[in-house]
């Protein structure tokens, strides 16, 4: 399998501080792929510089065969690397069409239309109803997201993610704060993605990750601690170390 | 489209108005027009980019400007002055939006006030071109076909209704779209794959030109133009006209423009003090009716549950 | 509409005591006149005393004009050329005023005129000293009564100077076109006669800190310097030149509007002996002066300053025009004509005065010193006179105007 995403020794420094110290890794295509570390791993800095949010201080980040890591944000997202955000970050006063049109029309040639109305092409209009329906959001697509509970803005930020068909997904924190009904929602949407889509997902919820992805990296301090599959993570003393001794401890 | 039948209706009243008024009256009612146009393109940044500039009086004052001199000292015509106007206020937009699109908040605020005095501070001193504080004159600038008050009036109604309209269609158009993202969420734009100050600085020369637009009419009205009219002051009576009539509602510009003008107008015949006045009822507004007339009258208009 | 605020209609009272003489019938209502002044910013104070001036002989004469009842329409101009306009707008087309008189700064007397060139509203202005209006660029119906133009005291006082015996000066001057036309004036004249004008200085208008100028000033080794101030700046610059220690070492000649009342009014000894040159001076001794100070002083608690006396005078030299075409305010070129042909001579200045034919006043103009008053308040009293004094000077009406006008470039030194 051909790797979809390679970083090279990526640092990422904020003055002395290294959020991100040196992670090397490679993703192959249609992998899915869990990043778990305690807080302050550098797990959300790490998406940042995946996703050119950031720019890496050292490194290399390779996608696909190409070296994107000097390209900024919208670049990337053009060669197909789309993301969700750890706090939703919809434009709340836009439907939930809109926000999708914005998203389609992102990559688009179209955005510089100055005068003509929002109408989708015929391929938008079925990739606009395709990922509504992925995330579960047949119903609600003409209301303002400011309208809509926290789950359904989660289920909106999947949407959005997932109508331009991208090549690499990253998803933070996608089920953060939400209900167990919520959250098992959530895992549904995740889980019936196509599978030629590259997944990373950055989660806490540990029953959650583990029933979703083919590999788990776990950070530690800005640094790779662990990399196994999900059915060896658990046991990993290290990790229970760091991490899941902590967290059990916690929700126990 | 009911909402589209009540513009039209209000066009229509607007078009048989100097057939009613005193000559005064319909001067004064051309200038409500162009000042609805100048709060109308102060309207589209702080409304739907949320972006509030101070510098919209000064690009309106240089197509004034510009009108006026090419008329008076290059000997142009009425038509291609006017559109020279609008083209040097576009221009000035633009250079203003490549300096502005990086900032946003009250950095983009206090730009654009340091832009506006830019401007004012050359019109002043470039005595040789501006006239400095003396200003700038134009004689018989309208064709003769507008002389007529009424005549220039309709011509004014007809700019600023097809102003408005483009406006209206450029807020909503898919670049319109955009811009609205970028005011909810600029991050998230950006990770969408938009080039955010690529449409942040088209956005400002859009809104520029329609306050360039506003600023060549209001050199055929007025024909004179001095330092006070590229001022701040300027700059704050556009937007004090959009807050009025209410941010992002675009057409209230129209309410607004008219009720400052007009107050403006009746307080100044009974106090030296209208400026306090003025100043207290924008604070009223503020208090009692943040979204402005056309917006509070929109909100409860609205059927329940249904914002906007 | 006609009766608000600042309205100030003669009582029917007065109607009915009307006079012998009874105008021509057709004239229904009062005689409306407009008057324009910065009421509001810095300029408030000198605008207050314009209108004070015009209510002080409207009151006088019985709030009456030619037999007719007099409405005063006050506007405030604040300062703005726009706002002039828009003003200025109004009281032709909305008010409907028989003609409009006033305004202080150039900027907004010029946006007036602007204006009533296309509606031929008659328009007087004794305040707006911008030359152009009466000379190159002048309006029909735009007649500077009462008024002065810019250059044309400072002609006398560069004569005066050079005659006096200074052979080097410096001007310094606030820069703007009625820093500029007063300083060329100066300038021209006594280069012309042989003096040398060693260096100008040109300030921005409300300039705080006049050091760095008055350093450099005192160190040219000139004998006299002229000093072209109006308002705030000429106190500040009165002031900051006393305690320079230039007082003491170099005389200073003033544009009339350096030493106005509006002025010295609030200074002290600093102010003493400042030469300048006007066609008013409220410390003359002649009469007529003596009384118009003296009521203005009952009457305001203050002595009158050019604003006043100007827009009095104005006021008076219309009143009489249209005594002249019996009260007909409503025909413009009658009131114009009666205007232009009218010869004040019972003005507080107590002569005779005429306008030239380009609408600009001949004065006797005054050259004034500044002077203690027995009270501790200062004035300015004459000391000598030069009879005859026109806009274009000694020069022919017609060589002047072919020259390109007084402008920060053309001050017409004369080297060597």
């Amino acid at each position: 399998m051909p790797a979809a995403l390679t970083l090279t020794e990526v640092v990422v420094a904020f003055g002395a501080l290294r959020a991100v110290d040196g992670v090397s890794l490679s993703i192959p295509a249609g992998e899915r792929r869990a990043i778990i570390g305690p807080n302050g791993a550098g797990k959300t800095t790490l998406f940042q510089a995946i996703t050119g949010m950031v720019q890496a201080t050292s490194g290399r980040v390779v996608f696909e065969d190409a070296d994107i890591t000097a390209l900024p944000p919208h670049q990337r997202a053009r060669r197909g690397i789309s993301r969700t955000f750890q706090i939703t970050n919809l434009f709340p006063t836009l439907t939930v069409r809109q926000n999708l049109f914005l998203a389609l029309r992102g990559l688009a040639p179209g955005k510089f239309n100055l005068f003509g109305m929002p109408k989708p092409s015929a391929d938008e209009a079925a990739r606009t109803e395709a990922a509504l329906l992925a995330a579960r959001l047949v119903g609600r697509e003409d209301t303002e997201v400011r309208a809509l509970s926290y789950g359904e803005q989660r289920q909106v930020e999947l949407a959005v993610s997932i109508v331009n068909q991208p090549r690499m997904l990253l998803l933070d924190e996608p089920a953060a704060g939400l209900s167990p009904n919520e959250r098992a929602m959530v895992a549904e949407v995740i889980r019936a993605l196509p599978r030629d889509i590259t997944v990373v997902l950055i989660e806490h919820d540990m029953d959650l990750v583990l029933g979703l992805v083919d590999q788990v990296t776990c950070l530690h301090e800005g640094r790779v601690l662990v990399e196994a599959p999900p059915s060896e993570i658990r046991g990993n003393p290290a990790v229970q170390e760091v991490y899941l001794g902590r967290a059990r401890h916690a929700a126990g | 489209m009911n909402r589209g039948v009540l513009w039209l209706l209000a066009l229509l009243a607007a078009a048989v108005m100097p057939l009613l008024l005193s000559s005064y009256h319909v001067d004064l009612a051309t200038r409500i027009l162009i000042f609805a146009v100048l709060a109308m393109s102060i309207d589209v940044l702080a409304g739907f980019v949320g972006r509030t500039s101070l510098c919209h009086g000064a690009i309106f004052g240089v197509a004034t400007y510009v009108v006026i001199w090419v008329m008076a000292k290059a000997g142009l015509p009425a038509v291609p002055a006017f559109l020279s106007g609008v083209v040097a206020a576009t221009l000035v937009a633009a250079l203003f939006g490549l300096l502005a699109v990086r900032t946003s908040g009250v950095y983009f605020l206090l730009l654009t006030v340091a832009l506006g005095m830019v401007v004012w501070g050359i019109c002043l001193r470039w005595t040789g071109v501006t006239g400095g504080e003396n200003g700038l004159r134009g004689q018989d600038m309208r064709p003769a076909l507008l002389l007529a008050r009424e005549n220039f009036y309709w011509l004014v109604l007809a700019v600023a209704a097809l102003a408005a309209w483009a406006m209206q269609r450029f807020v909503n158009s898919p670049f319109g779209l955009s811009l609205r993202g970028i005011r909810d969420s600029e991050s998230r734009m950006r990770a969408l794959g938009y080039n955010v100050p690529l449409h942040l600085f088209i956005g400002f020369a859009v809104s520029g030109f329609f306050a360039g637009v506003a600023g060549a009419l209001y050199a055929f009205f007025n024909e004179y133009v001095s330092p006070s009219s590229v001022a701040m002051g300027q700059s704050v009576a556009g937007l004090l006209m959009a807050i009025v009539g209410g941010i992002g509602t675009l057409f209230g510009s129209f309410i607004g423009a008219a009720a400052i003008i007009l107050l403006e107008n009746t307080v100044s015949w009974y106090t030296d003090r209208w400026q306090a006045v003025l100043g207290l009822v924008f604070i009223l507004t503020m208090i009692f009716a943040p979204e402005g007339i056309l917006g509070t009258v929109r909100r409860l208009a609205a059927p329940k549950g249904r914002a906007r | 509409m006609t009766l608000h605020r600042r309205t100030l209609l003669g009582s029917t009272a007065a109607l009915l005591a009307a006079p012998a003489y009874v105008p021509a019938l057709a004239q229904t209502g009062p005689i409306k006149i407009g008057v324009m002044a910065p009421l509001t910013g810095v300029l408030a104070a000198g605008g207050r005393e314009m209108v004070d001036g015009v209510t002080m002989f409207v009151e006088q004469a019985g709030k009456k004009m030619a037999g007719r009842d007099v409405e005063l329409v006050v506007e405030d101009d604040g300062s703005n050329p726009d706002t002039s306009l828009q003003k200025a707008r109004r009281l032709v087309e909305q008010a409907k005023v028989d003609f409009m008189m006033g305004n202080l700064l150039a900027n907004t007397g010029l946006a007036v005129a602007g204006y009533v060139r296309g509606t031929g509203t008659p328009y007087f202005i004794p305040i707006i000293a911008a030359d152009e209006l009466t000379q190159r660029n002048r309006i029909p119906n735009v007649v500077r009564v009462a008024g002065y133009s810019a250059s044309q005291m400072a002609h006398p006082l560069g004569d005066w100077a050079f005659k006096k015996g200074y052979k080097k000066i410096a001007t310094i001057g606030q820069d703007y076109t009625f820093g500029h036309e007063q300083c060329a004036g100066f300038a021209r004249v006594f280069s012309n006669a042989g003096g040398q004008v060693v260096r100008q200085f040109w300030h921005p208008l409300n300039t705080s800190d006049f050091s760095p100028y008055l350093g450099q000033l005192a160190s040219l080794g000139v004998d006299a310097i002229f000093a072209m101030e109006t308002g705030a700046d000429a106190t500040r610059f009165i002031q900051q030149y006393s305690s320079f220690g230039l007082k003491q070492r170099i005389p200073l000649l003033g544009a009339m509007n350096t030493t106005d009342q509006s002025v010295i009014r609030t200074l002290g000894a600093e102010c003493e002996g400042i030469v300048s040159a006007a066609h008013f001076a409220e410390g003359s001794d002649v009469a007529a002066t003596k009384a118009f100070v003296e009521e203005h002083v009952k009457r305001f608690n203050r002595i009158p300053s050019l604003y006043g006396f100007a827009m009095y005078s104005c006021t008076m030299w219309v009143a009489k025009a249209l005594e002249k075409i019996g009260g007909r305010a409503e025909d413009r070129a009658a009131l114009l004509a009666a205007v232009r042909s009218t010869e004040l001579d019972n003005s507080p200045l107590g002569r005779p005065v005429k306008l030239d034919e380009f609408g600009n006043p001949v004065y006797d103009v005054y050259i004034r010193n500044t002077v203690r008053r027995p009270d501790g308040k200062y004035w300015n009293v004459p000391l000598e006179t030069y009879p005859r004094v026109s806009q274009f000077w000694r020069y022919s009406p017609e060589e002047y105007m072919r020259q390109s006008p007084y402008s920060r470039e053309n001050q017409y030194i004369r080297q060597g």
